[in-house]
């Protein structure tokens, strides 16, 4: 059984500071919607007004079709997923898990059944009697998820579940989470700073920046169509290059990079001679062939074996992030051609608006 | 090992170092503690005395006053330290709570008798519960009965353990309060999701957590209740009729207000030191990790 979660225009103050400033979003039923923004975004307080462990200060929140506002954070059908995993240290891991279901009323037999039940979906069979400090960084997550499992919410909220595990952990554990998701067929609201983590697990995507949503949409519609230079920069790794340039007779003069002219992308509207914009241009957009090109000089080059990131600029320009595939041989200080298709890169106003 | 030459100079130099600090430890602490042993065997007043084998431990048993001052100081060890105990615990899971005002008032006003003159505060009691006092008016204000709190043995005990709870609540209560400190706070809010219901979040999460500490100050207080002197020594003087003799105050009478007893004050010494250790680890017992 999951629910759906709907924001309408939600917001948060502490004292005169407003730190969600009118968020609006539907969840629907099932889906696997992440908040992704930079750190001290809001993305832990929109979590933790759905959880009910903050007051809501405007706006309504519904949980399937009921206002949750002022209901309590244990009556919300909601269950959570810590950071810092919030295990009770002096409980072994069958304890940690049973313990909320003691207080639902749950008979003891009926306890164990979804305890046990919940260890085998997660694996934690042969570990039910350690406590938190004898398991691995990844063992006490998997509790924790058990700890909300065994509850059966309609919706589950993770904030930053990944953050203390080391890269290799989270990579597994992320695709845990997937399978997880498919398994339960449940509603999970996750909320991660890192896009990585985003792209990989989310049906949708929440980009938020300074308590609002900068855009809503799937993984993929926020990489190939991204409504402002926030989200365009933020989506994606390495970032996106924004190059500033200068609208001269149906091309593009790059202000910065030598005065150079690359053709126009596709656009809707024809940018008036003289008006400024910046260029997006994905670093794995560079290729071999392109009707554009730049002429840049070597600085860094990073080779990760399957994939080599140049890092290179032109004259004083700004550094520009190369993905050259696997190309090797490239040296600090080598002059090279990067090309690219106009249609392939994205334009944007002085104030960060999409043109499209 | 093979010692080599610098080897054995830089031992030399590591005992020089340490030497001064352990030469007066051995003669203010080592020394005095194995010479007051030898001393518990000895009896006789004054510089005069002898060896008298198992005399003293005899005399313990048929001495009333001895008897009498152990019962008290029983008494208040195990009415005064759980109240304190409860009272400090308390205290810290309410200004734990973050959403209270004036939290830092209220531990410096609970913490602040911790360091006041011991003296001092036993005067003021003292005062307070004198037949003129602020007590005695309180209790006549609501009708109560005129209470002779110093004069009678139950009321004069009451005093002793209204005080020393006053003196230390604040103290045990800093160590609950850095304790809850330290306890990530999603644990709670993970128990708040939980539905767990506040009363057994206190009983369930909070005193488990913090029975290392709670064991710790159980065991101090309770070393601090055996040696209770001051307040005692300050208030009631013992009385009325030896009402509220504690050991320590027994071990200063026999041995600077009687005819020095120095022997036999030493045993009552280690019946302290007997009873520290047997209920310490009664203590250590209880609070056993059951896994
Ligand atoms: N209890 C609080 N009092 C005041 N400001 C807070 C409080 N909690 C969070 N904030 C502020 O709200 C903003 C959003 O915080 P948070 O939701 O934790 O960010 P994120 O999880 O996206 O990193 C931050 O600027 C933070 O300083
Ligand atoms: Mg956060």
């Amino acid at each position: 059984m999951s629910a759906g979660v709907r924001l309408e225009g939600l917001r948060k103050s502490y004292g005169a500071v407003e730190v969600i400033r009118g968020v609006d979003l539907d969840i629907q039923p099932e889906e696997f919607v992440v908040f992704v923004g930079p750190s001290g975004c809001g993305k832990s307080t929109l979590l933790r007004m759905i959880a009910g462990l903050e007051e809501i200060t405007g706006g309504d929140l519904f949980i399937g079709d009921r206002r949750m506002n002022d209901v309590d954070a244990s009556r919300r059908g909601i269950a959570m997923v810590f950071q810092t995993y919030a295990l009770y240290p002096h409980m072994n891991v069958r304890d940690n898990m049973g313990f909320s279901l003691k207080y639902a009323g749950m008979k003891r037999d009926e306890i164990r059944r979804q305890v046990d039940e919940a260890a085998r979906i997660l694996g934690l069979e042969k570990l039910m009697d350690r406590r938190p400090k004898d398991l691995s960084g990844g063992q006490r997550q998997r509790v924790a998820i058990g700890r909300a499992i065994v509850r059966h919410p309609e919706v589950f909220l993770f904030d930053e579940p990944l953050s203390n595990l080391d890269a290799e952990l989270r990579v597994q554990m992320r695709i845990e989470i997937a399978r997880l998701h498919s398994e339960l067929r449940s509603t999970i609201v996750y909320v991660t700073h890192d896009q990585v983590e985003a792209m990989t697990l989310a049906d949708k995507i929440v980009v938020l920046r300074d308590g609002r949503i900068e855009q809503t949409g799937t993984p993929l519609d926020l990489y190939d169509d991204p409504d402002n230079i926030f989200v365009a920069g933020f989506i994606g790794s390495p970032k996106m290059n924004f190059l500033p340039v200068e609208a001269q007779g149906g091309a593009l003069t790059l202000t910065e990079h030598g005065g150079q002219t690359v053709p126009m992308p596709p656009v809707g509207r024809r940018l008036e001679d003289g008006e400024t914009a910046t260029l997006g241009i994905r670093p794995e957009h560079f290729r071999k062939e392109g009707e554009a090109n730049l002429e840049v000089t070597v600085e860094i080059v990073e080779n990760l074996g399957g994939e080599t990131y140049v890092y290179a600029r032109q004259g004083a320009s700004d550094i520009l992030t190369i993905a050259t595939g696997g190309v090797r041989g490239v040296r600090q200080g080598d002059r090279m051609t990067a090309r690219f298709s106009p249609s392939d890169a994205l334009l944007f106003t002085p104030d960060g608006m999409r043109i499209r | 090992m093979a010692q080599t030459r610098l080897g054995r100079n830089e031992n030399a130099a590591g005992w020089a170092f340490v030497m001064p600090a352990l030469a007066l430890i051995g003669l203010f602490m080592i020394y005095p503690i194995l010479w007051s042993l030898w001393m518990s065997f000895q009896t006789g007043r004054g510089m005069n005395t002898t060896f008298g084998g198992f005399g003293n431990i005899q005399r313990l048993f048929a001495d009333p006053i001895f008897l009498t001052a152990l019962g008290n100081t029983l008494i208040f060890l195990a009415i005064q330290v759980p109240i304190m105990i409860m009272l400090a615990l308390v205290f810290a899971v309410m200004l734990n709570n973050p959403r209270l005002k004036g939290r830092g008032l209220f531990r410096t006003a609970i913490f602040l008798p911790a360091v006041t003159s011991l003296v001092a505060y036993s005067i003021l009691f003292k005062s307070i519960f004198s037949n003129e006092g602020l007590a005695t008016q309180v209790v006549a204000f609501f009708g109560g009965p005129q209470i002779a709190w110093l004069a009678e043995p139950f009321w004069a005990k009451v005093v002793i353990i209204l005080a020393i709870t006053w003196r230390w609540t604040g103290y045990n209560m800093i160590f609950y309060l850095a304790a809850l400190q330290n306890i990530d706070r999603s644990i709670y809010e993970a128990a708040r999701i939980d539905g767990v219901p506040a009363r057994a979040q206190f009983f369930r999460i909070t005193i488990p957590m913090l029975k290392p500490v709670i064991l710790f100050t159980t065991i101090i207080s309770t070393i601090g209740t055996l040696q209770l002197f001051d307040e005692v020594q300050n208030i009631t003087q013992g009385g009325p009729s030896n009402a509220t003799l504690t050991l320590s105050q027994y071990i200063y009478n026999l041995t600077f207000r009687f005819m020095p007893s120095f022997g036999y004050a030493a045993t009552v010494s280690y019946v302290i030191v007997v009873l520290v250790a047997v209920l310490s680890t009664v203590q250590f017992w209880v609070a056993r990790d059951r896994r």
